[in-house]
């Protein structure tokens, strides 16, 4: 392998691992907060029809594969005349399937934090919507760090499906350059690489948050 | 209504072509997860030997198939090993990349697995004078395949969402299929939505047979600790 063939590999890797961290990060954005919200509705709400819609968003989003769901939303929504840019239409599909993700994860987390300390909070007369915002938020989002790490690393191997409705990230990218150049195996395992680089930071630095927030 | 009277209208076009397309992807999900139950076994075996050479061979392969996505090693498979004079068929290489992927999931159910055990069942088992390998098959798995059950499931309704990335390869299942038919018809949200629902049937159900088994196992669970089921029932008396 000479030398130029090695930079436009390199250069055609990173400029697509660029596209790659401003997806995840996007999708990442966008799952909390449908998660954080939903799931804080869930918890705290008592009327059913609600729950029943949250449920059914969660339920139809986790049963479908990933890459359906994006060309539903990205050949299917252009055909009624909602055009999505593919950088759109692929922070949007996986940022709805991590929201409904995530909801599970956080409602999972709130539930988890012991049932003595909501009685405390009512005890010493906290409302109900200071209690949650107060002790059981906190403690539950500490308590769902681990799962959302695992949905974090799991989001970025995700984003290589992304290449599929031509969002030009990495594995799109490495197409590119393996019909120009040739060089399939090497660039499908620098590629590889990249991956296995990125998802190492992400788990670090979940790691790191974790330590830092234990008790 | 206008949408669904449409999709009636094709579904004698489309309904066969999907269901044929449908049958490629349980197959695919079947035959790779029956190969990545084999490979997963075999890591978690390799993983409590005592050679640390072994070990950390079996442990480099759960981080590499890991945290590398299933569509790089699926591309590897079908677009880089007929550089090495190995050519592989679109549905082999998209069996092979998911078992690859998921034996490093389910080596890990495995080990979880397992772990719930007390170490005292192996070492009266070995006690009992059973060699290692009868006490894993006849006393260790029968008592952790019930604690996996539910995960292993868990993994399999994955495998199926993701042997959808198969498409990407050529496979002829249900996502390509229905790629193909968009390209036909000109109907994306028709075809897509109708593939989309073939998939949720059986991936909810699967999910609803996860969650009746977890509910099981809580409850067993509360039988076998009388004091925790007193002491619930206390709280919610008052």
């Amino acid at each position: 392998m000479n030398a130029l063939l090695f930079e436009r590999i390199f250069h055609a890797l990173l400029s697509g691992a660029v596209v790659t961290v401003e997806v995840s990060i996007g999708a990442l954005t966008m799952a909390l907060l449908i998660g954080l919200v939903l799931a804080t509705i869930e918890h705290l709400t008592v009327n059913r029809i609600v729950v029943v819609s949250i449920r059914i968003y969660v339920e139809l989003l986790r049963n479908v594969p990933s890459l359906t769901f994006l060309f539903l939303l990205y050949f299917g929504l252009a055909a009624t005349g909602v055009r999505l840019s593919s950088m759109t239409a692929a922070v949007v599909g996986l940022g709805m399937i991590g929201g409904a993700v995530l909801v599970d994860i956080f409602l999972a987390g709130f539930r988890s934090v012991p049932k003595g300390q909501s009685e405390a909070a009512a005890a010493i007369g906290l409302a109900p919507l200071m209690a949650f915002r107060l002790v059981i938020l906190p403690q539950g989002l500490r308590l769902s760090l681990p799962p959302l790490g695992n949905y974090a690393l799991g989001l970025v191997k995700d984003t290589s499906l992304v290449a599929a409705i031509a969002a030009p990230e990495v594995m799109f990218n490495a197409r590119q350059i393996v019909n120009e150049t040739f060089a399939t195996a090497w660039v499908y395992c620098a590629a590889a690489l990249l991956y296995l680089a990125l998802t190492f930071v992400v788990g670090q630095m979940f790691a790191l948050a974790e330590r830092r927030l234990e008790y | 209504m206008l949408f669904l009277q449409t999709i009636y209208a094709n579904l004698a076009d489309w309904g066969p072509r999907l269901l044929d397309a449908l049958w490629t992807s349980l197959a695919l999900t079947v035959v790779a997860f029956c190969l990545a139950f084999l490979i997963g076994l075999i890591i978690e075996y390799l993983r409590t030997r005592r050679s640390a050479l072994v070990r950390s061979i079996a442990k480099s392969y759960v981080v590499l198939a890991r945290g590398v996505p299933v569509l790089v090693i699926l591309y590897l498979l079908y677009f880089g090993l007929p550089g090495a004079g190995i050519i592989l068929g679109a549905f082999a290489a998209g069996t092979l990349g998911l078992a690859i992927v998921y034996g490093a999931f389910l080596s890990e159910v495995f080990r979880a697995g397992l772990a719930v055990i007390a170490p005292g069942q192996r070492e009266a088992a070995l006690a009992v004078g059973l060699t290692p390998v009868q006490a894993f098959r006849l006393v260790l798995l029968p008592q952790a395949v019930r604690h996996m059950l539910a995960p292993l499931l868990v993994n399999l309704i994955s495998l199926l969402k993701d042997s959808s990335i198969c498409a990407l390869i050529a496979v002829p299942e249900l996502t390509l299929i229905s790629r193909a038919i968009m390209s036909e018809s000109f109907l994306p949200l028709h075809v897509f939505a109708l593939t989309a629902g073939l998939y949720f049937v059986i991936a909810w159900s699967a999910s609803l047979a996860v969650r009746a088994i977890e509910r099981g196992m809580a409850l067993e669970k509360g039988q076998s600790k009388p004091g925790k089921a007193a002491e619930t029932l206390a709280t919610q008396a008052i």
